[in-house]
């Protein structure tokens, strides 16, 4: 017993020695919302988002995941906007895209005093109820990159479906600037559940209206490279002059595999940007891709933020971030 | 009256396991308050509340997982049950069928689970590791195919916004006295398997078989039907597990309870369960699941680096394992010599 007594006590001295060194420059607000309150019985009008006019603004920063390089500059442009207007951004994102660690992050953030999240849901559903929750508590809600359904001040993100048929548009005139006017086109997207993705998948099959290409079934390769390579190796075989990946892992697959067959012939245009995609594209593999700006996202998302809660009204305005499209 | 009263503390202190459970427990504190001085928000009623509900999810998973462990199995499909429960009563409800039709429904597929498990462990004699990873695949394939390799839409778009709320709250935004629902209904259940474990025949039986197979056959000891006992009771953790998680999006997530049976382990030897089988309080896994949602908990709240968690968590578990060895070689030893 005593020895896991000594055991058990090591283990929180690593812990704390751990979480000291890598936790992230946060004072500990001991101002904010220690008030020990018994939360109330049927609504969860908490007490604990202090509004302080001291000015420690603390926003929570909440994304799919937190490992996504498009994450990653979303979070260092909002990191960048914070350090300008002097407030906290804190990057509360769960480890991988789960809907329940998502909810957990918001509670989290709620519990926690924040006083605005920015998030970018999951999808449109999963996280809503949180959502109204934490907007009964009096936290502001700014949307980046995806929304859900809830109302919020403000929503800054890519117009998934205009971008997805500008990438068809650019397929378009690369093949018939290569005299391809027909022929099957392979699409490589993520899943049938991410609402961004698909959007774009719609824009990109819209630009094909009316043109005698023969746009296949689209398969998912959950956005990860190794799989999406693979979907798109079959769609070589099957004999395509197009494929368009739907997001970075996707590109990623489909440049790869465009790579290994060694048919230079094939239009491949994807959407994101990465150093892999970017040498595809340099080394001819991929035409193009669309590049979304998170990190613009970031900034303006916790600029609204903090106008919100200086008392502005935004109005739930819808803000496109655009995207460009990047060649050799 | 007063000597019975320290003599019946003194035993239950004495119980084997309680060292663990108790380590476990100051642990927790330990863990809880230093991220309550690195935030003071930890502290806060509305965080405690959320840990509570979001324990509660680890808790039935490490009970599941625990009465397996104890027996000497392990039970690798109990995360796939969770997510075929979620993506059965989610698909249901939007079709539009009643949320208690949809409950035993989903209910019945775990329960078959289960009983597919026990045998083929129990009658069959496959390696528990082998069996399960298979129902794990099984059920895993099942949630996708339910919905067509979709995620659901809203229930509420199925049984309405009313019976959606009312089906929502229940299992999890909703609070009872003050504190969440979802808290009530791991505490109940737990409360039933702990008194099935520590008070009736079944529970005895699943100790024995997980001390030693042959003696308890030997002894009289149904192997078969306690093997699948466990895995029954592994099943209705999942299920339920699955009803929170499809409360808590409101819809059905194909990946819901990804990884679960793997934190249903940690929990469970966190709290002293051994996974050579035969010992351990379940007393133990609630510690366990305390201890991993708090950290889990803190490190959010704090927002630290990703990898931390799981690195702290496996040196825990690690930990943990490694002093279950020691001390029983201990014990044996001791015995020897005595």
């Amino acid at each position: 017993m005593k020895k896991k007594l000594l055991a058990m006590f090591s283990c929180a001295a690593l812990l704390a020695a751990s979480i000291t060194g890598c936790s992230s420059s946060k004072p500990a607000e001991s101002a904010a919302a220690s008030a020990g309150s018994e939360a109330a019985p049927t609504e969860s009008a908490a007490e604990t988002t202090a509004t302080t006019a001291s000015g420690d603004v603390k926003i929570a920063l909440i994304t799919m995941d937190s490992i996504d390089q498009h994450w990653v500059t979303l979070n260092d442009g909002a990191q960048k906007a914070a350090e300008e207007l002097g407030v906290s951004v804190t990057f509360m994102s769960p480890n991988t895209k789960d809907d329940a660690q998502q909810i957990e992050c918001v509670n989290n953030a709620v519990a926690g005093g924040y006083q605005a999240i920015i998030v970018a849901a999951n999808g449109p559903d999963a996280i809503s109820s949180a959502l109204k929750e934490a907007a009964s508590s009096g936290v502001k809600i700014v949307y980046v990159d995806s929304p859900a359904n809830v109302d919020a001040e403000a929503t800054f993100s890519t117009d998934n479906e205009a971008a997805g048929k500008t990438a068809g548009e650019e397929m378009i005139k690369a093949l018939e600037a290569a005299g391809v006017t027909s022929g099957k086109i392979g699409i490589v997207n993520v899943n049938a559940a991410t609402d961004s993705t698909v959007k774009r998948e719609n824009g990109f099959r819209s630009a094909f209206d009316g043109k005698g290409y023969e746009l296949m079934e689209t398969q998912y390769g959950e956005g990860d490279a190794a799989k999406s390579q693979t979907i798109a190796e079959n769609y070589i075989t099957q004999g395509v002059v197009g494929i368009f990946g739907c997001n970075e892992g996707s590109t990623t697959g489909t440049g790869n595999a465009i790579k290994a067959s060694g048919n230079s012939g094939i239009v491949g245009v994807g959407f994101d940007k990465s150093d892999a995609i970017m040498n595809l594209i340099n080394d001819g593999y991929l035409l193009c891709t669309m590049a979304q700006n998170p990190d613009v996202m970031g900034e303006e998302g916790v600029k609204a933020a903090v106008k919100a809660l200086e008392g502005e009204s935004l109005g739930g305005a819808v803000q496109d971030t655009g995207v460009s499209v990047l060649t050799k | 009256m007063k000597e019975n009263k320290q003599g019946t503390f003194k035993r239950l202190l004495g119980t084997r396991g309680m060292g663990a459970v108790i380590t476990a427990f100051a642990g927790l504190i330990i863990i809880y308050v230093a991220f309550g001085i690195i935030d003071r928000n930890v502290f806060s009623g509305q965080n405690v509340m959320n840990l509570l509900r979001s324990m509660s999810k680890y808790l039935l998973i490490g009970v599941g997982q625990s009465y397996l462990l104890i027996t000497g199995n392990i039970d690798l499909s109990i995360g796939s049950m969770v997510g075929m429960s979620a993506m059965i009563s989610a698909t249901l409800m939007t079709m539009g069928i009643h949320p208690m039709i949809a409950i035993v429904v989903a209910l019945i597929c775990c329960l078959c689970c289960g009983v597919i498990n026990g045998i083929l462990v129990g009658k069959f004699k496959l390696p528990p590791f082998i069996a399960t990873l298979g129902t794990m695949f099984v059920s895993r394939g099942a949630a996708y195919m339910v919905n067509n390799n979709r995620n659901t839409d809203a229930i509420a778009t199925g049984i309405g916004k009313e019976a959606g709320d009312r089906f929502q709250n229940f299992f999890y935004y909703g609070k009872t006295l003050g504190i969440f629902n979802t808290f009530w209904i791991a505490l109940i259940l737990f409360l039933v398997f702990f008194f099935l474990l520590s008070k009736t025949r079944t529970g005895r039986h699943i100790y024995a078989i997980g001390s030693n197979v042959d003696a308890a056959k030997l002894s009289g000891v149904n192997v078969v039907n306690t093997t699948i006992k466990a895995y029954l009771v592994s099943a209705v953790c999942a299920c339920v597990v699955g009803l929170i998680l499809c409360a808590q999006a409101g819809m059905g997530n194909m990946e819901a309870g990804n990884m679960y049976e793997m934190y249903g382990v940690a929990a469970g030897v966190i709290g002293g369960i051994s996974p050579l089988g035969g010992t351990g309080l379940l007393l133990g896994t609630f510690a366990g699941a305390a201890v991993w949602q708090t950290l889990e908990n803190g490190l959010n709240m704090i927002g630290a680096q990703v990898g931390i968690q799981r690195l702290v968590i496996g040196i825990i578990v690690v930990f943990s394992v490694l002093l279950d060895v020691v001390v029983r070689s201990g014990n044996f030893r001791k015995k020897a010599n005595s």
